[in-house]
């Protein structure tokens, strides 16, 4: 895990390169997958999207196909890097918690103004449901579209049985891939949650941001550096505007209780901490 | 699926009778049923030596059955038929069923007459035409709701309650078979301004008698027994033997990448395409590369991927862990 708070800039790295990477492969050669999946609809011809300068190939099915089969290498290394780097490393930050469902709810209401938003771990706990969907999601599309693929190649008289579940588990995760991405799209336009945008795109956010909202991220991450900062040096060096203030200083006040090496509490820690960091901002 | 275990039980008896018609139609001896009978796949002979396009008749007898057999395989259509939006395509031969000489979604095969001059000698050869029910057909492979199928038995087959008549598998064929009725189909039921525009139709090799053990309605009607259906292999080397006997070529073997329909013909297919102008409705025969290949190394790649994916995540793993024990060593190291 490479999270770790850099004092002098004010900010905290929440991504490696390699999660960057991970990310934006997945991200970039799902999006061509979906234009060019929407493509062998067929859309373009009838849209006239075919029309539009640079896309005349849009209406080639052939030339689509190729662009859908490059693209999904990428796709498919990378969500199969994910599961096995990641799992390897023990690395389950983004797996749900117990409890994640009730919280996301009372996360959502808060965007409304109902309420105060529970303080956080890296995560959300509606990211780490909205993973596990994101997963599944992709799970199906990748085993489908395997199965299309071997069709394609080697069995075009597979059984219609088997042709038809992996044709239409295709085209319905395809659908909620795309809901999938709008819900991404709008979760990181909220306002609450913009200051994580830079974090996908550089790797870091800033600090000040993160105690408020992710302290309970920021004491994990004392609870590893321990030795190599104390908290009086962490609250010193970090900028303190506006409203972030009381977080940033409670939180620095006190003394890491869990050391997580892979960066991750287990649920009852986190219920503990979750509790202690309410009673405090009471 | 029970229609694919109907097909495999019901081949033996049709390879039986298939076998014996042509056997003794064709006057050249087939192999027995029980070798016939091994065989899963089909193929069909079309012998242009024996096709006279039916003399006499109005219409040919193969193209006359077809149509007969098929006559009430379209439903009704919707009146009026939705206009498509934005492109506002809509092909309706509902009033113009009668037709025979090219294929509409209410023809399934036609003859073509050829006028050829070879040499100062005239000839007139005639082709009956329809789909090729390729060996790997892009027609069904590219269907994105699977509407178009390749079964066991070598027959490409779509099911009109299925098909939305995007026309794809008609833009992927060579030969653009697959003709559109629009107005009917599952795309009323949708969004019919949006999506979809009708069902395609095309030869289905009479797929629903195959499996009754019958034979297709053309080459059960051809009084010249210009068409055989039977073992794949067997019509292969039948295929070749006669083309040998008359010094003559063969068609459907590769092209598409090979078909389960052989033409042989004493004239060649050059000479052959020279009087057909490719138009709707109207296949050549010229040369027919199998565009999906372009795709195959690039789809292979894909199948690799989840290993790539899998030796990529080790790698980085092992890596991380090395680093992260050897900064443990280090740590461990600056305290002592």
């Amino acid at each position: 895990m490479s999270d770790k708070i850099i004092n002098d800039r004010g900010l905290v790295v929440r991504h490696s390169l390699i999660e960057l990477v991970e990310h934006w492969s997945i991200a970039l050669s799902g999006l061509l997958l979906l234009v060019t999946g929407i493509f062998e609809l067929p859309m373009a011809n009838r849209y006239y999207i075919t029309s539009i300068p640079g896309l005349s190939w849009s209406g080639d099915f052939i030339k689509s196909l190729y662009i859908h089969y490059a693209a999904s290498v990428f796709f498919i290394a990378a969500a199969v890097f994910h599961l096995i780097y990641h799992g390897i490393l023990g690395e389950r930050g983004m797996i749900p918690r117990r409890g994640d469902l009730k919280s996301s709810i009372e996360v959502m209401k808060s965007f409304f103004g109902k309420g105060e938003e529970p303080p956080f771990h890296k995560y959300l706990p509606e990211q780490r449901l909205a993973y596990v969907g994101m997963a599944i999601i992709i799970a199906m599309l990748i085993l489908s579209g395997l199965i299309k693929t071997y069709k394609n190649l080697y069995a075009p008289d597979m059984s219609l049985t088997m042709v038809l579940w992996a044709t239409w588990v295709h085209n319905v995760f395809f659908m909620l891939f795309i809901l999938a991405f709008v819900a991404h799209i709008g979760a990181i336009l909220l306002k609450p949650n913009r200051p994580m945008i830079r974090g996908i795109f550089t790797g870091t956010v800033r600090l000040d941001y993160a105690r408020h909202r992710h302290p309970l991220w920021i004491r994990e991450m004392q609870g590893e550096k321990a030795n190599q900062l104390t908290d009086a040096e962490s609250v010193a060096k970090s900028p303190t505007p506006g409203g972030y203030d009381a977080a940033g200083e409670q939180m620095g006040k006190e003394t890491p209780s869990v050391v997580a090496s892979e960066g991750i509490i287990g649920a009852d820690q986190g219920e503990e901490i979750r509790e202690e960091a309410k009673d405090k901002e009471q | 699926m029970s229609r694919d275990k109907k097909a495999g039980l019901s081949r033996r008896v049709f390879l039986k009778v298939s076998t014996g018609v042509a056997a003794a139609g064709a006057g050249l001896a087939l192999p027995g049923a029980g070798v016939a009978a091994a065989g899963k796949r089909l193929a069909t002979l079309i012998d242009l030596s024996r096709c006279d396009g039916c003399p006499g008749k109005d219409i040919p007898a193969c193209v006359e059955v077809c149509k007969t057999i098929n006559r009430d395989k379209i439903p009704k259509i919707h009146e009026p038929i939705p206009e498509p939006w934005p492109r506002k395509t809509i092909e309706d031969w509902s009033k113009k069923r009668e037709v025979f000489n090219r294929l509409t979604p209410y023809n399934f095969i036609y003859v073509h007459q050829a006028e050829i001059d070879e040499g100062g000698q005239k000839r007139t050869v005639f082709v009956p035409r329809r789909c090729m029910h390729c060996d790997n057909p892009a027609c069904a492979t590219i269907c994105p709701f699977s509407a178009n199928h390749k079964y066991e038995n070598g027959a490409v087959v779509i099911d009109q309650d299925l098909c939305f008549g995007g026309a794809k598998c008609k833009a992927v064929c060579p030969w653009e078979i697959p003709q559109r009725q629009s107005g009917v189909g599952i795309y009323l039921h949708i969004l019919p301004s949006l999506a979809g525009n009708g069902v395609m139709y095309k030869c289905d090799l009479c797929n629903d008698r195959l499996m009754e053990g019958k034979l297709p309605g053309c080459v059960e009607a051809c009084p010249q027994q210009a068409m055989i259906i039977g073992d794949r292999k067997e019509i292969y080397a039948l295929a070749e033997e006669r083309a040998k006997a008359m010094k003559g070529f063969i068609y459907g073997k590769k092209e598409n990448g090979g078909t389960a329909t052989l033409y042989v013909s004493p004239v060649s297919f050059a000479s052959l395409n020279g009087t057909m102008k490719k138009q709707p409705g109207m296949p050549d025969m010229g040369p027919a590369e199998r565009r999906m290949a372009k795709t195959d190394k690039m789809g292979k790649a894909v199948l690799q991927a989840p290993l790539y994916g899998i030796a990529a995540g080790v790698a980085g793993a092992f890596m991380a862990l090395s680093r992260r024990k050897g900064r443990v060593k280090g740590g461990e190291g600056s305290h002592e």
